[in-house]
This record gives C-alpha cells, sequence and structure tokens, in this order.
C-alpha cells in the first residue's frame, strides 16, 4: 500500500487513483531494472519509492524479488548466463542496501536468527549469497558459514548462535548427501528439537529433501524468507 | 529379466548417446556395432534442456532397432532425470559428472575431492569442446566491459584453489599443459595434473556394465534416486 498522507511529490492535483497506478509502475519498472541488471535505475527507483512512502516489504516483495525470481527463472531456462546472474544479484543487493536498515529499524527486533552455509566438498555460493541478501533483507540475523561446512561446522555454529532455523545449500549432486549427514548429527546430538532445517540448490529436489528429513525445501532463493518465515510460525 | 539380454549378448547393437567432450575417450573402443551420437557440452548448464534434447534422442532410437541404449551422461545435475526409453533398455554409468569418468571411479573421483574441494577439472575434451577459465572470461569481456568481466569471472571461480588437468591418454598432453597452466596463471592458484583411466570409458562402450552402470527397463523414467546412497 502507499503511505499517501506521507506522500511529499503527489499531495496538489495529483489523482488518488493515479498514485496506486504510479506505485504499481514503478514497481513493476523496478523489477524490469533487477532483471536488466540496471544497478542506477534500481537504486534510483528503490530511494524514490521510500521517499513517496511504498510500503517497504511492497518494495522488496512487489518490485525487487519478482525481478531477482525472472533472473533465475532465465538463468534456468538458460536465456541468462553466469553473468546476468550474478549483476542481477549485485542490482538487487542494491535495492535491499536500501531497505535493509529502513525494515531493521521498523521492526525493532530481528525475526530469528539463521545458520547458512554451503555443504561439505561443495565450493559453490552464488545462490546461497542470494538467499544471505534476501534473508537479511527481511530482518533475519545470518550467520553465514560460507563454503565447504562440514555437518560439525553447521552443528557447532547452531549451538553457538541459538539459531531457529539452519539453512543448507549445495550445487553438486555429489555433496548434497552432506545435508543428510548435517541432519542425522542434529538428531543425534538432540538439537533437532528446537533448530528447523531447511536445503536448497539447483539438484535438490522436494523428495529429496523429504527423504534426508528436512523440515522445507525451497525451489528458489527467492522463496527462501517466507519459508524461514513458515519455519518459525512467523506470517 | 528382458532388460538384461543386451548384456547376454555377444555383439549387441548400440547407441551411445554422449556429451561432446567425452568423444574421444569414447570413440577410441568403437567397434563395427555400435553407433554414436554426441550432443553439444553446453546441455549441462541447463539441466532441464538437457533432459530434453536427450529426451528427443531416445524417442527417435526409439523408432530403430536396437539391444540398448547407453548415455554417456552421469546424473549430471539432474540432467537426465526423467528420461525414459518406451522400446529400448537404457544403460547408465552411476555417476555424478564426467570427472568420475575421466577420473575411472567413484573413488577416484571422492579421493581428489576430499583432498582438494576446490579444484577445477580440465580434460583435453573439454578444452576443445567446452570452456576454460580463459575462455569463460573472454567470452563475458565480449558482452561486457573488462571489469564486469573480471568482477564475474572472480565471483564464480574465487573458491578454486588448483586447476587439474586429467590425461586420458587419448589427445597429446604436452599440448594441452600449456593451456592448463595459463589458466591456473590466470587465476593465481595452484596447477597439477592428474592420471585419468580408460576403465569406465571401456565399459561404457564394451560392457559389462556391472557394478556401478544402471540398467533402466523401458518405460521406466531415470530418477534421481538411483544415483544416490542415502
Amino acid at each position: 500500500m502507499i503511505h499517501r498522507e506521507i506522500n511529499p511529490i503527489l499531495t496538489g492535483n495529483v489523482r488518488l487513483d493515479s498514485v496506486d497506478q504510479q506505485g504499481s509502475n514503478m514497481l513493476n519498472r523496478l523489477s524490469k531494472a533487477v532483471v536488466m541488471r540496471d544497478c542506477r535505475v534500481v537504486k534510483e527507483l528503490t530511494e524514490r519509492m521510500v521517499k513517496v512512502g511504498v510500503d517497504l516489504f511492497e518494495i522488496l516483495n512487489d518490485g525487487l524479488i519478482p525481478g531477482m525470481l525472472e533472473a533465475s527463472e532465465r538463468f534456468r531456462r538458460g536465456e541468462f548466463f553466469i553473468p546476468e546472474l550474478l549483476m542481477s544479484s549485485r542490482a538487487l543487493k542494491i535495492g535491499l542496501g536500501i531497505l535493509r536498515p529502513l525494515i531493521q529499524e521498523s521492526q525493532k527486533d530481528v525475526l530469528g536468527r539463521v545458520v547458512i552455509g554451503t555443504v561439505k566438498f561443495d565450493l559453490h555460493d552464488i545462490g546461497k549469497n542470494l538467499v544471505i541478501i534476501l534473508l537479511e533483507g527481511n530482518g533475519f540475523e545470518v550467520i553465514d558459514l560460507g563454503v565447504d561446512a562440514s555437518p560439525e561446522k553447521f552443528m557447532k555454529a547452531v549451538e553457538k548462535n541459538q539459531a531457529q532455523v539452519l539453512a543448507m545449500s549445495s550445487l553438486l549432486t555429489s555433496t548434497m548427501v552432506w545435508m543428510k549427514s548435517t541432519i542425522e548429527l542434529l538428531h543425534e546430538s538432540g538439537l533437532n528439537g528446537r533448530i528447523k532445517t531447511m536445503v536448497g540448490g539447483a539438484p535438490v529436489t522436494p523428495i529429496f529433501a523429504k527423504n534426508i528429513g528436512a523440515d522445507a525445501y525451497c525451489r528458489e532463493a527467492t522463496s527462501a524468507p517466507a519459508v524461514a518465515k513458515s519455519l518459525m510460525g512467523l506470517k | 529379466m528382458k532388460e538384461c539380454l543386451v548384456k547376454e549378448k555377444k555383439n549387441p547393437r548400440l547407441l551411445i548417446l554422449g556429451c561432446a567432450v567425452i568423444e574421444q575417450e569414447l570413440r577410441q573402443f568403437q567397434n563395427g556395432q555400435t553407433e554414436f551420437k554426441f550432443l553439444d557440452y553446453g546441455l549441462h548448464r541447463t539441466p532441464e534442456n538437457m533432459a530434453k534434447a536427450l529426451q528427443v534422442e531416445i524417442d527417435n532410437a526409439d523408432g530403430k532397432d536396437y539391444d540398448g541404449i547407453v548415455l554417456g551422461y552421469g546424473l549430471c545435475s539432474n540432467g537426465i532425470v526423467g528420461i525414459h526409453s518406451e522400446k529400448h533398455t537404457l544403460i547408465v554409468p552411476r555417476i555424478h559428472d564426467c570427472i568420475t569418468l575421466f577420473l575411472g571411479s567413484p573413488e577416484s573421483y571422492n579421493e581428489q575431492a576430499a583432498k582438494h574441494p576446490g579444484t577445477y577439472y580440465l580434460t583435453p575434451g573439454w578444452v576443445e569442446k567446452g570452456q576454460t577459465p580463459i575462455s569463460k572470461y573472454e567470452s563475458y569481456a565480449r558482452s561486457y566491459d573488462e571489469e564486469t568481466a573480471r568482477w564475474v569471472l572472480h565471483e564464480e571461480m574465487k573458491h578454486y584453489t588448483r586447476i587439474a588437468l586429467i590425461d586420458t591418454g587419448v589427445y597429446p598432453i604436452e599440448s594441452y599443459r600449456n593451456i592448463g597452466q595459463q589458466n591456473a596463471e590466470f587465476l593465481g592458484i595452484g596447477y597439477e595434473e592428474l592420471h585419468g583411466s580408460p576403465q569406465l570409458f571401456h565399459e561404457l562402450v564394451c560392457g559389462p556394465w556391472e557394478k556401478g552402470f544402471l540398467i533402466i527397463g523401458k518405460g521406466t523414467p531415470i530418477q534421481q534416486e538411483m544415483f544416490l546412497d542415502l
């Protein structure tokens, strides 16, 4: 929703029905700018929408994230390659960089603490880093273990940080079995009662996630915040 | 069981569908009865497209009479998941990707992965038909400015610690050593050469497809679970 009362440029002669239209046009343009990797436009539009009082989560969920989702889908279809995916992520990061402090300010407390990492023997982190940006942008505190994180490393970080969610990523079918080892270790150590696990990465499927006993499967990075929230029982 | 017939035949008539990067390694074992078809290496980037492309080839082959179709592919990021033949038995190495084929066994691959998880593998076939870090950079620099191209390559490669050139025995390795070393230098990481093994390539073309291969009956789609030890 647009906060019309604090809208400095839409007072006077601007009709209210055109306000929504303008907001939604800007959100569409913001999405397109993320897809087109245009950092300058992403920055300008995000700042402008913040200034005119568009709801922060609307900018995030109806502008930035659909753009990133579209970029990811194009990558999946082979229309985008790694440069385009990375550059879209960079544009998203710029938009989120503007929103994040404002979201933190409005939320006061962090939503929850997430430990995240790419699993053992796997060094791929483009998707995981995108998840981190999105989780932080949504108000989560994220502890990033980087790549090649062993089950023991995950477990120690979960314990040390009193995390509520453990997120694991892998890009290789040869390494994703380490997600299972990690979940097993959590069970053995009795931590599974207080931590929820979510798994993702290109080769991970819902069936695999279920078979290894993960609490949630994340098909794409952009859905990670919603998945993490639902694991924590948040809206 | 019908699907075992292909294993019992003396000179089975086979169609081998493989990735272009392993063409020479497979062709060295070519015999009269076997037909080969190689597909573009770039399919590995888009598993959904890989499955579609392979299914088209398998459907075409179903119009002919083979004793079996062998896939010169591993699970390849789920790029073979879902494919099936209505008419033929499918024979598939139970491996994750071609690095295991080059090294000769899952054990050799696991040993390398454990010792050096940050390995970027190259083979002459990859250099010829696929990409190297340098050729990636060059392609990025054709589309974007130099700074962006460097940033992208850095983001993509920053965790790699060595280039390993695998000598698969079918190319003169001296001709590729320079390329391997240049790539390592370009990334500022180590360089090593590894001996490959023809073992899996031989079995892929000539059988007997024992342990280490999946025999998939007609009508059965390939599933990810078939490749995992859970």
